[in-house]
């Protein structure tokens, strides 16, 4: 992927640790998404604001509404350069975020159970999303943007891992 | 046959050696007079609700009367239904409870994951000598056992019995919660455990063990507390404003329609101090138990090791008083509806009590309690003004500590061996002063401890090594 990595270079603990990225494919699947928002938004929003008020006013609205989703996807190749996941030896990392950042350190022993989901347009492309549980309802670890193959892997994997470090609540 | 109970359940003496006596492993049915208890609470619903009306429009409407007892009669049959349909039994450490008459729900309970077992009792249970039990799992959400009701005695022991077999060995897959824990020190459960398998470990616990008292309320300090408090505040607010608008309209008549408001309101008070009278909490070889309540008694264990984070809470009044409430995160929710006002809050184990109360309660749940000693660096001031005076954080190998709040300090102590997953956050106005908080989420949805705003450097040394240093804690625990 030609994207520029933004932060997340900077980020703790780098040192020694192998990220590994979501398939390039991720951006692709992001980029589906905003134009299957973008594009029925600024139509509705030029409909309505058409024939409420005149017609360059819809005109400018669903223009406006465009450059809004165009913005959107200038932030969003950021947002998915952000995304990382680093498997060590007794936990999981995963960072992401642009504007906040974050990284999470989940150990294996900890989680309650995996879940890979894969919406529609995920689905199109060949791509999964893999959730971590853990007890704690805060703690939020997912990777998204994984081939269905490989996270099927990692699902195994984790499981496998987590079966044999589990720990009591 | 007898619905409830075989009389010999209540006999205390045979309960000793047996981890399953066999009058446990037969099925039981709940009290009879359980429907009546269960649908009492719809009694005094509407009993509030006619002096509303006698209030508001002299004795009008009969037909909602009417309507109301038709429901309380179909409420009562329903009751009786559930009764006859619901069953329970005791047997290789699972408790279960059948009910349901048209889609029958089995429901298995295995007892050594049990987080705590409580025995409530209501108003009108306590007049009739019943008692309800519940069971807390780990689940956030309402995955509880409850048996409601029994006779209070035979509630009482079958929570003894339920712990006791709670903590027998090898029915435990490995690698489960153990016995070493912060909140008993002294466990003797599980060297006896490790003798003998089977019965020593009931023996050790189901004995009455000697309890020790730690802590009891003030009934007059927790009457002034709750009116000092954020409840006490908007309660007072409320009938104030109520009072007002009925003086200035001239017409009290007016007011009866924000009677609802005023009822509910001193309802809520009325609940917290209720649910908080008379707390006392003593330490039991099966953990702490905590008794509370003035018409609805609860009385609660809490199994060693099953706590999760500890919370010291010391609001801006009432540090004047030097006052403060300790309060304790247990996995899984207290999940009845009356209780729901009390289940956003955690478990206080001192409602209100001194600072040397709170001390002593500490050095009880924690074995060495760091103190929130280090504090944020100066840049923080600018992202936090508010809070940057209370900011702190430390930690040993054992326990991490951090405190924040405005005006209202909170501490957290979060045993390492407890820490679920570990966050490490950063936002743009944090990012620009070299900033960031490391989280530690705990079991539960309620409990993060947050070491806010530390250097960037700082941060990354204790991201580097938390993780460590939990996993050394949690073998630790194991082992």
């Amino acid at each position: 992927m030609s994207v520029v990595d933004p932060g997340p270079a900077a980020a703790p603990g780098d040192a020694g640790i192998r990220w590994q990225r979501p398939s390039g494919l991720l951006l692709r699947a992001r980029r589906i998404q905003a134009v299957l928002v973008t594009v029925p938004v600024a139509l509705a929003g030029g409909l309505i604001a058409g024939l409420v008020g005149s017609l360059p006013l819809g005109l400018g609205i669903g223009l406006g509404l465009v450059v809004v989703g165009l913005l959107w996807e200038r932030f969003l190749t950021r947002r998915v350069a952000a995304w990382g996941y680093a498997e060590r030896g007794e936990d999981l990392m995963v960072r992401r975020g642009v504007l906040i950042r974050r990284l999470s350190v989940i150990p294996y022993g900890r989680m309650q159970f995996i879940d890979v989901t894969a919406g529609p347009v995920e689905r199109s492309l060949g791509l999964a999303t893999l959730r971590m549980h853990t007890a704690a309802a805060a703690s939020d670890a997912r990777i998204p943007g994984l081939d269905q193959a490989v996270a099927a892997k990692l699902r195994d994997q984790l499981a496998a891992l987590g079966e044999t470090q589990a720990a009591g609540l | 046959m007898r619905p409830e109970g075989a009389p010999e359940a209540s006999e205390p003496g045979d309960t000793v050696t047996v981890p399953a006596p066999p009058d446990m492993a037969t099925w039981h049915r709940l009290h009879p007079l359980s429907p009546l208890v269960r649908t009492g609470r719809h009694f005094v619903s509407v009993g509030i609700l006619i002096l509303v009306l006698i209030f508001a429009n002299h004795g009008g409407s009969n037909n909602d009367f009417i309507t109301d007892f038709v429901v309380i009669g179909i409420a009562l049959i329903a009751g009786v239904v559930s009764w006859l349909v619901t069953r329970w039994q005791v047997s290789d450490g699972v408790l279960r409870i059948e009910t349901g008459l048209i889609r029958r729900d089995s429901r298995r309970f295995p007892l050594w994951q049990v987080q705590a077992i409580d025995v409530v009792q209501t108003g009108l249970a306590r007049v009739l000598g019943l008692a309800e039990l519940r069971l807390r799992m780990a689940g956030g959400d309402a995955s509880g056992g409850r048996l409601a009701c029994l006779r209070l005695a035979q509630a009482e022991q079958l929570r003894e019995r339920l712990l006791a077999m709670a903590h027998a060995p090898g029915l435990a897959p490995a690698g489960a919660p153990g016995a070493a824990s912060p909140a008993s020190p002294a466990s003797p459960a599980s060297p006896a455990s490790a003798a003998s398998p089977a019965s020593g470990a009931s023996a050790g616990v189901a004995a009455p063990g000697p309890e020790r008292l730690l802590f009891r309320v003030r009934s007059q300090r927790l009457a002034g507390a709750i009116i000092l408090s954020r409840t006490g505040a908007y309660a007072a607010v409320v009938i104030a404003g109520v009072g007002l608008i009925a003086g200035l309209s001239g017409a009290p008549g007016a007011a009866a329609y924000l009677l609802p408001i005023v009822v509910a309101m001193v309802l809520t008070v009325w609940r917290q101090f209720n649910g908080e009278f008379a707390t006392s909490v003593w330490i039991a070889p099966d953990g702490l138990r905590l008794r509370s309540g003035l018409v609805q008694t609860a009385a609660e264990t809490i199994r060693p090791g099953r706590v999760q984070a500890v919370r010291l809470v010391e609001p801006l009044l009432w540090r004047a008083f030097g006052w403060c409430r300790l309060e304790v995160d247990v996995a899984g929710s207290r999940q009845r509806r009356e209780n729901r006002s009390e289940g956003q809050r955690l478990r206080a184990l001192i409602p209100v009590g001194s600072r040397a109360d709170a001390e002593q309660m500490l050095a009880e749940l924690v074995t060495s309690a760091p103190r929130p000693t280090l504090g944020a660096p100066a840049a923080a001031r600018w992202k936090a003004p508010l809070t940057y005076h209370f900011l702190g954080w430390n930690g040993d190998d054992r326990y991490v500590v951090a405190s924040r709040g405005r005006i209202c300090r909170k501490t957290t102590w979060v045993p390492l061996e407890k820490v679920q997953s570990i966050r490490w956050v950063q936002g743009p106005v944090q990012r620009r002063l070299e900033l960031a908080s490391i989280r530690l989420d705990v079991a539960g949805r309620r409990v993060t401890a947050s070491i806010q705003d530390r250097g960037a450097a700082e941060a990354q040394q204790i991201l580097a090594r938390l993780p460590d240093q939990a996993r050394a804690a949690r073998e630790l625990n194991r082992a």
